[in-house]
């Protein structure tokens, strides 16, 4: 306030001693600017998600495809059933070919480790390529029962991408051997 | 001997160069930041090994919580209000232009398509704390709501991806119910969200 009182004063004055401004610098102190620069920098550097969510892609067979039975049906010995049951358990076993009266089938109880499921398929890859000469003939069936969770399914179809399993498919539980397996271990079909 | 003057020099540094720098990085970080959307519900993504990232754009979002409730959400807020009107004349339901607002920037939601205009009305505090009951799934009653969000939305934008995001530990009877729903609507192919798995071979 008093400067501009003594300004005022001045320009009244005609023909007085030209008042000249001091010449100022032009520069001024960017130093807190840029402090307040890496400040934000810095929070949304780290408010920033890098790692985005991935995908897996999921193909369910069409339903009319399921209904329509006209297909020629796949020779059990190149399948190969996992059943994801309650409790992180999978149930493996291979089905034969016909059914007779004395035929056993061998129940596998795995986990989701790589000793466990990842062996039982790579097993079975192995007997595929010795039986008909191609490791990629294997037909997994996926059935989940309803007391698996999502987790079990990423890790099965994981498992799938890992041994480079081309053929498989996510399967309803609907074979007598399934409610067999279902109901000798426990595990609830509904 | 004359003594040798060392000039003093000034301690002050030409800031401008830095200060274009730091905004520079400023304006390209606040570009690219997509805050995340508000989630009806925390879910916990299971781990895999996939490594195809999610599309930007086109996604329609079934969420599962570990409780079985779902919810939906659709990316594009233009899609989200054809989505709503086809649902207003599909279930008789008139929408004020308020409601259609708050719907518009709903990121998630999972109830009853009946009950959506009280949640509407709500204040958006009030809302953002409302424990949502889930969409329903149920068929009873020759009632499709589900499908027909997966109709509607399909067919206001053809290139509707699905993705499902399911908590690690919902059950497969929930899962089950979704995949049925989508395939009744034909549609075959989808996409579980996952997250990244750290290599461990």
């Amino acid at each position: 306030m008093a400067e501009m009182t003594t300004s005022d004063s001045g320009s009244h004055k005609k023909g007085g001693k030209k008042v000249r401004s001091k010449k100022m610098s032009t520069r001024v102190d960017l130093t807190a600017m840029v402090d307040l620069g890496f400040l934000l920098i810095t929070f949304f550097m780290l408010a920033t998600t890098m790692n985005k969510p991935k995908t897996m892609e999921v193909n369910k067979p069409a339903k009319e495809d399921i209904d329509k039975k006209d297909e020629q049906p796949i020779k059990m010995s190149k399948t190969a059933t996992l059943m994801l049951g309650a409790r992180n358990k999978v149930y493996a076993y291979v089905s034969p070919d016909a059914i007779e009266a004395g035929t056993e089938i061998s129940l596998d109880s795995l986990d989701y480790s790589p000793t466990g499921l990842r062996k039982f398929i790579q097993r079975r890859q192995k007997e595929v390529q010795e039986q008909w000469g191609d490791k990629d003939q294997l037909f997994v069936m996926i059935k989940p029962l309803p007391g698996s969770n999502v987790k079990n399914i990423v890790d099965v179809l994981d498992e799938m991408t890992i041994n480079d399993v081309k053929r498989y498919a996510i399967l309803e539980p609907n074979d007598p051997i399934d409610s067999l397996i279902a109901l000798r271990t426990g595990q609830s079909r509904k | 001997m004359p003594k040798v003057k060392i000039p003093r020099k000034s301690t002050s540094v030409d800031m401008t160069a830095m200060c274009d720098v730091a905004f520079l990085l400023l304006t390209f970080f606040i570009l690219t930041t997509k805050f995340r959307p508000s989630e009806a519900v925390t879910i916990d993504i299971p781990a895999s090994t996939a490594q195809i990232p999610i599309p930007d754009k086109d996604i329609m979002m079934f969420q599962i919580a570990p409780d079985g409730r779902m919810f939906f959400g659709l990316d594009d807020q233009n899609t989200r209000l054809k989505l709503l009107d086809r649902l207003s004349t599909q279930y008789q339901l008139a929408f004020s232009e308020d409601q259609k607002k708050a719907f518009r920037l709903l990121e998630t939601w999972g109830m009853d398509i009946r009950s959506l205009p009280e949640f509407l009305d709500m204040e958006p505090e009030k809302r953002a704390g409302f424990n949502q009951p889930g969409l329903n799934i149920d068929t009873t009653g020759g009632q499709h709501q589900v499908e027909d969000l997966i109709l509607f939305s399909r067919q206001e934008n053809n290139n509707l991806r699905i993705a499902i995001k399911g908590d690690k530990t919902t059950e497969y009877r929930h899962f089950d119910k979704l995949i049925q729903a989508l395939q009744n609507r034909k549609v075959n192919k989808f996409n579980l969200i996952t997250s990244a798995k750290t290599a461990q071979e």
